[in-house]
């Protein structure tokens, strides 16, 4: 940490609030258990943007909480004598919310891997899935073994066990939903897609441009309770085992679609079994200079795409902003339009349509459509900023302009245009700081940036306090100088 | 050189100009005075297609500008505004330009001068003007004085046929009217062209040749202006001029 010298107070205040902000969770109540009795209500946490056949809301019948795991928690919690109530929960931070005791158990296709093992107490495993590999059919480079994706683009979940599969082999391409990686496969974007086989078939298997290659290694979904809490996860053990004694488990797995022969193991599970699942906890690793190498290169692109995404938004805002004076009724009128709505519309959203939605007829890169999304919204905010710029521009300017002979284009050009920048150049400048924070919104098409990774590496070495502690300081180092950068162009524009 | 016939221009139920013809010499200086929303301005604005107008035409020259405005006058607009230039009130001053750089701008964009000949003939303008000294400063270094000055060298330097004034000194502080006058009776003395609204009655008698008085939007009495100012026909002249206290 010697590396920080010139700021290492500022540092110390952000690690103290941080530690503060994590120490918060770890007042709970002695017994998790009584806890639960006591309420009677067990409260698990799950995404259901993991769709189907997880926890998902059934169109048909209202919107209503539905699959394998609704089933699965509810019976779990009738067995503890309780009642199940789910809680909404991000799926990549479903541990580090759990540790704040915001739900009792997670309980969503949480995957064992060594570095959940490290964090989190799982229970007996509620099924066995395959990590399920596939590729393009007319691509028959890719063989159902991982030193066949030596070096090539194959995409996973984020922090998955496929993801630790893929670790150190191939170059990992993470995302956040299920449907987008069959999606890039198909475009190209990648070459192979790892996954469970639960995903494979449901998002992989239908599109006829894909084929299974084979499934590399078991994995398991248990259930994770906080590392105090035994006595949660005993009684969870012995719920788990009457549910698979009594054949329940097999009629939710059925009922589900999901049932098969590796789940015929469970009926037989053993502590052995279990302590072979759990193996050897891997120790978290210390932040290194490694992870700080893997910061500045996240920092980089943060910083790359964030200066040609403005590159893109000013001349556009510019253009979207005199076409809404000065064009002919149509084009303001589309000009309108545009900002109106890019403004009112999420920037995620767009970024999907952009990358996803639109990839049959225009296939981009991850970056270039991380660029090219930001920029477009952006350019609807600057747009706005131009026109009250050039709006505070006195009329006289204009006329003047006229006067002496000059078309309407040239008195833009020359008289007006360069003082509305001076008016609005602060505002540039603020919106430039908003669009550096905005740019971890490309993390959903597969952009790995500053934020990103650091929840990749939060994972790594099992806490967030120290790699959220530095990509905030990243960020602040480089937000900071275009701070004091607007504040000097304010102060100068205040005194002419 | 320019001929104003039946010039209408109505906002909504009001009516501004009610039907001007006039006739604009070469070489004359004309005052053209009377009450405030007499329709001076208005005219003055009209005639270098700032505003546009409901009926009749302008002349200036061989170029016709009638009614419609920018949409079906755009060509003959560019060539109105390079033979009439114009001097605002506010004066109007590129706020980001220097007193040089506002005097060039013109000559260089629209007329395309070399940029060296354009400064030399800035200088010589500003000179003209008695600014040699302020050649580098901004507008909003200038006092009201020197900016109106340097915004009368500005129109100068397209070579205009005529020069429009609109009230050049109205927003001047007492002491500065002197030498924004002086340098307009300069040019007035070399044979240029003007147009001059203004409420400088002293003025208007010494340097105009003939003056106009509109009211309500009609020329309610023309001549020369020693005439007109002196001893004036018309009972509102007359009122305008405080003649009838006597």
């Amino acid at each position: 940490m010697v590396a920080f010298g010139p700021v290492s107070r500022l540092w110390w205040v952000v690690l103290l609030a941080m530690a503060v902000l994590s120490c918060h969770g770890r007042a709970a109540p002695t017994s998790a258990l009584a806890r639960v009795r006591a309420a009677g209500v067990l409260r698990w946490g799950g995404d259901i943007q993991g769709g189907e056949p997880y926890v998902y809301e059934d169109s048909e019948h209202g919107g209503r909480l539905t699959g394998f795991e609704v089933d699965l928690a509810n019976a779990l919690a009738r067995e503890l004598g309780v009642r199940a109530q789910f809680v909404q929960n991000d799926w990549s931070a479903l541990i580090p919310t759990r540790e704040r005791g915001t739900f009792d158990m997670a309980l969503n296709g949480l995957e064992v891997t060594p570095q959940r093992v490290g964090r989190v107490r799982f229970t007996r495993p509620y099924y066995i899935f395959g990590a399920r590999l596939m590729a393009r059919r007319d691509d028959a480079s890719v063989q159902p073994s991982l030193a066949s994706l030596r070096g090539r683009r194959v995409g996973t979940l984020a922090n998955s066990f496929s993801s630790e599969l893929l670790r150190n082999v191939a170059e990992i391409v993470p995302y956040e939903g299920v449907e987008e990686p069959y999606i890039d496969l198909v475009q190209g974007r990648t070459d192979a897609v790892l996954l469970d086989d639960i995903i494979a078939t449901r998002y992989g298997e239908p599109k006829p441009e894909l084929r299974v290659v084979g499934d590399l290694a078991d994995g398991y979904y248990s259930i994770a309770v906080r590392p105090a809490e035994a006595e949660l996860q005993q009684a969870l053990d012995q719920a788990l085992g009457r549910l698979v004694a009594r054949g329940e488990l097999e009629r939710i797995l059925r009922r589900g679609n999901i049932w098969n022969d590796r789940q015929r193991r469970l009926a037989v599970w053993s502590d052995g079994d279990q302590r072979q699942m759990l193996g050897t906890a891997v120790a978290g690793q210390h932040f290194g200079w490694s992870h700080l190498v893997l910061f500045a290169k996240g920092a980089l692109i943060t910083l790359r795409l964030s200066i040609l995404a403005m590159a893109l938004a000013i001349p556009l805002g510019l253009a979207l902003a005199v076409l809404r004076l000065y064009g002919p009724a149509l084009l303001s009128r589309l000009a309108g339009a545009y900002v109106e709505l890019y403004r009112g519309t999420p920037v995620l959203l767009q970024l999907y349509v952009l990358y996803y939605g639109l990839a049959p007829v225009l296939k981009l890169g991850a970056f270039p459509a991380a660029v090219l999304g930001l920029g477009m919204n952006y350019a609807a905010y600057e747009a706005e900023v131009y026109r009250a710029g050039i709006q505070a521009v006195p009329r006289g300017q204009m006329e003047a302009a006229l006067s002496l002979g000059m078309s309407l284009p040239l008195a833009l050009r020359r008289v007006v245009l360069p003082q509305a920048f001076r008016l609005a150049l602060p505002s540039v400048t603020n919106d430039f700081i908003a669009l550096l924070k905005d740019s971890s919104l490309v993390s959903v098409i597969t952009v790995v940036e500053l934020t990103k990774q650091m929840t990749i590496t939060s994972v790594d070495i099992r806490s967030w306090a120290l790699p959220g502690a530095l990509c905030a300081l990243m960020y602040f180092l480089m937000s900071y100088p275009l701070s004091l950068l607007a504040q000097r162009l304010e102060a100068r524009l205040a005194r002419s | 050189m320019i001929e104003v016939h039946e010039l209408r221009k109505v906002y909504g139920e009001r009516t501004i100009l009610g039907g001007i013809t006039a006739t604009f010499e070469k070489g004359q200086v004309v005052a053209l005075v009377g009450p405030s929303g007499g329709g001076k301005s208005t005219l003055l604005r009209c005639l270098n297609g700032l505003e546009s107008f409901d009926g009749g035409r302008i002349a200036v020259g061989g170029d016709v500008l009638i009614p419609g405005g920018a949409r079906v006058n755009r060509a003959a607009l560019y060539r109105v505004r390079q033979r009439v230039g114009m001097v605002f009130q506010q004066w109007n001053l590129f706020a980001h330009r220097t007193a040089l750089g506002n005097v060039i701008e013109a000559p260089v964009h629209v007329k395309k001068l070399p940029l060296a000949q354009a400064a030399q003939r800035g200088r010589e303008l500003l000179a003209r003007v008695g600014l040699s000294h302020r050649e580098g400063a901004y507008p909003h270094e200038m006092s009201g004085g020197e900016q109106q000055r340097v915004a009368i060298a500005r129109a100068l330097a397209m070579d205009p046929e005529v020069l429009l004034l609109d009230e050049p000194t109205s927003a001047l502080d007492p002491e500065r009217v002197g030498e924004v006058l002086d340098v307009l009776g300069a040019l007035a003395a070399d044979g240029l062209t003007m147009l001059i609204v203004t409420h400088e009655m002293r003025f208007a008698r010494e340097v105009s040749h003939r003056t106009l008085v509109l009211h309500g939007g009609q020329i309610i009495e023309e001549g020369p202006s020693k005439e007109v100012i002196d001893d004036p026909k018309h009972e509102r002249t007359r009122a305008f001029l405080g003649l009838d206290r006597k």
